[in-house]
């Protein structure tokens, strides 16, 4: 009896996996299927100088299509630039990131190896005191701060309120148009999600509908918490350490990814 | 039986103290029996007319109801670990409950047990914190003072309401310092800032999508105009064979007689296939296919050149002229030679072309 249950639920399994493989569109599977030696025959049909210039070219869409700070969607790698070089997109993708950390100093990272979306990060650490690009940051910037600042010192999930009321003080009011942001409350929870930034989800079996925020995987792969946690212990005139929590997560945190960077 | 009951839970309800706690559990067991009673209504009940007076019922919901409200609005407040409010509103919930009977009010009593608890949980939560905790106000307090709020309109102190205002780029002097939180990669910008934030994407799919039908445009403008040079060539070399197939033929026929030229080459119904046939004619005779002489009468006649007479290199003396023809003349040679139609039929291309 038992056996025969977990052969049927291993076989809902295996159909369960197999509609999943189908909605990842079929352009996953083809990624899939392919073999070393169809990868083998496709280097041996392009020149070198076809791929150079494949791979100049994927360098400068990302770079376009990071101007807006949009995750950047494999798909469309492929759809726009690599077409009929599909089968050597591993190999032209790894020579991307290495133009990109050798050339440029920045980091191609695949936040969501699930559904292949990339980011563009920086690689180098900022110097103090000194202004990190040319043009001036976006004020937006300090909008988003506040935001993830208080998502992280309050444990990684608020209700969507206190994000609110937090800006209010600011003299940001969500319902309002504001000078500098525009209509905040798109901002927040349209373009800072979709830049990845933060996540704006629906808390379930609430009534009325409440939702809450947590950092995206922009922010988890680009924030420094450690950082942010400087600053806020500078603005409290406080130790950071003596949020202990918040300070070992920060910790743990950044010294693991400095680990895997380098 | 049903009497002996009442009766106990009677005994049971007075010394139902304003612990909420206890409510509850009283109530549990209220509206378990009372189920079956509810639909009946008045005296055989057992429900006494004084707990079921409807405005009676209806205030304890109201209040109930306000209660509810004040917690969900005032959420963040409650959480605030200086205040009492949360108790105070479990307090006030309790004075209620002693004057619930039904089991509508005691749905309401039972939300808005829910939503304290809920609270209850969040505010507990705060106690987890190790080391400091964390004040969200006090926060937006300091940020206010990075970020050089004006205070000076600060008078009447009262909190909560806002008092001075941001000087201009406060948001840019925020967002400059924590730029070094964040590692953010700096975004590629064209020079002169032609294309600055909106164009490239679409840019880019425009570009796409044009450059596939363009090709093909291309590639059939050519062909197309080719074709045309082609076709006008070719018309001028066979209609100039057409004519001298014409002239061959009447001159056959006319037993190896010459023939006018006027009557040849005039068409009386158009002068300008008139025109055309005098400029095909005079290829014919520039290839030294077809000779042109004065005859008896001084008139101009052509025919056609046998074979062999063609002399190789054209050697023979040739002679050049030019023929003038205007409506006027046309009109003229045609009265005069009596044209009535022309030698050269119309060909068929050109007839379709106009």
């Amino acid at each position: 009896m038992s056996q025969r249950k977990k052969s049927v639920s291993a076989s809902q399994n295996k159909t369960q996996r197999r509609s999943q493989a189908s909605l990842n569109e079929d352009e996953e599977a083809s990624f899939s299927q392919v073999s070393s030696s169809q990868v083998q025959r496709a280097r041996e049909n392009f020149t070198s100088d076809q791929i150079d210039r494949k791979v100049a070219e994927v360098v400068q869409f990302i770079l376009i299509k990071d101007q807006k700070k949009m995750p950047i969607r494999r798909a469309d790698i492929v759809k726009h630039v690599i077409k009929d070089y599909k089968l050597l997109y591993t190999d032209i993708i790894n020579r991307v990131c290495r133009t990109f950390e050798q050339v440029f100093g920045l980091k191609l990272v695949e936040t969501d190896p699930k559904n292949h979306i990339y980011i563009l990060i920086n690689k180098l650490d900022p110097i103090q005191g000194e202004p990190v690009s040319m043009r001036s940051v976006n004020p937006k910037k300090g909008l988003l701060f506040v935001i993830l600042s208080v998502i992280f010192m309050k444990g990684g999930v608020i209700k969507e309120n206190l994000v609110w009321n937090s800006l209010k003080k600011l003299r940001v009011d969500p319902g309002e148009k504001h000078d500098e942001f525009g209509d905040v409350k798109k901002v927040v929870t349209d373009e800072f999600v979709r830049q990845k930034y933060l996540e704006y989800v629906k808390i379930p079996h609430t009534e009325p509908v409440e939702y809450e925020f947590r950092w995206g995987l922009r922010s988890e792969k680009e924030v420094s918490k450690l950082k942010m946690l400087e600053f806020v212990g500078e603005l409290f005139e406080q130790d950071p350490q003596s949020w202990t929590q918040q300070f070992r997560e920060a910790s743990t945190v950044d010294s693991s990814s400095q680990r895997t960077s380098s | 039986m049903s009497d002996t009951r009442r009766r106990s839970r009677g005994s049971q309800e007075e010394p139902a103290g304003p612990s909420n706690g206890v409510g509850v559990r009283n109530r549990s067991e209220r509206t378990g029996d009372m189920g079956d009673e509810d639909d009946v209504v008045g005296g055989p009940s057992g429900i006494s007319e004084e707990d079921d007076d409807p405005t009676r019922r209806r205030e304890i919901r109201s209040k109930y109801r306000d209660l509810i409200n004040q917690v969900q609005q005032n959420r963040e407040d409650m959480l605030n670990p200086a205040n009492n409010k949360l108790t105070d509103v479990l307090e006030e919930a309790n004075k209620l409950f002693v004057n619930v009977r039904q089991a509508r009010e005691a749905a309401l009593d039972a939300q808005l047990l829910v939503l304290a608890t809920d609270l209850g949980k969040e505010k507990a939560s705060q106690l987890h914190a190790e080391g400091s905790a964390f004040d969200p106000s006090a926060f937006a307090e300091h940020l206010l003072s990075f970020m050089g709020l004006n205070r000076l309109e600060d008078e009447s102190g009262q909190d909560g309401h806002l008092e001075g205002y941001l000087p201009q780029g406060a948001w840019q002097k925020l967002a400059n310092r924590s730029e070094s939180c964040f590692k953010t990669a700096p975004s590629f910008h064209y020079m002169l800032g032609s294309f600055l934030a909106e164009p490239p994407p679409p840019r880019q799919r425009v570009e796409r999508q044009r450059r596939v039908p363009s090709k093909e445009a291309k590639r059939i403008m050519p062909t197309q105009l080719k074709q045309m040079e082609e076709s006008h060539q070719e018309a001028t070399e066979k209609e100039v064979e057409r004519i001298l197939g014409c002239l061959q033929r009447y001159f056959a026929d006319d037993s190896g007689e010459p023939i006018s030229y006027y009557e040849f080459v005039i068409d009386p119904n158009s002068f300008s296939r008139t025109v055309e046939n005098i400029f095909h004619t005079s290829f014919l005779i520039r290839d030294g296919l077809v000779r042109m002489f004065l005859d008896n009468d001084e008139l101009p006649c052509i025919a056609p050149v046998e074979e062999g007479e063609i002399e190789p290199g054209g050697a023979s003396i040739r002679h050049q002229c030019v023929i003038s023809i205007n409506q006027e003349s046309w009109r003229e040679i045609i009265d005069a030679f009596d044209i009535k139609e022309a030698l050269i039929p119309v060909p068929e291309v050109l007839s379709q072309e106009s």
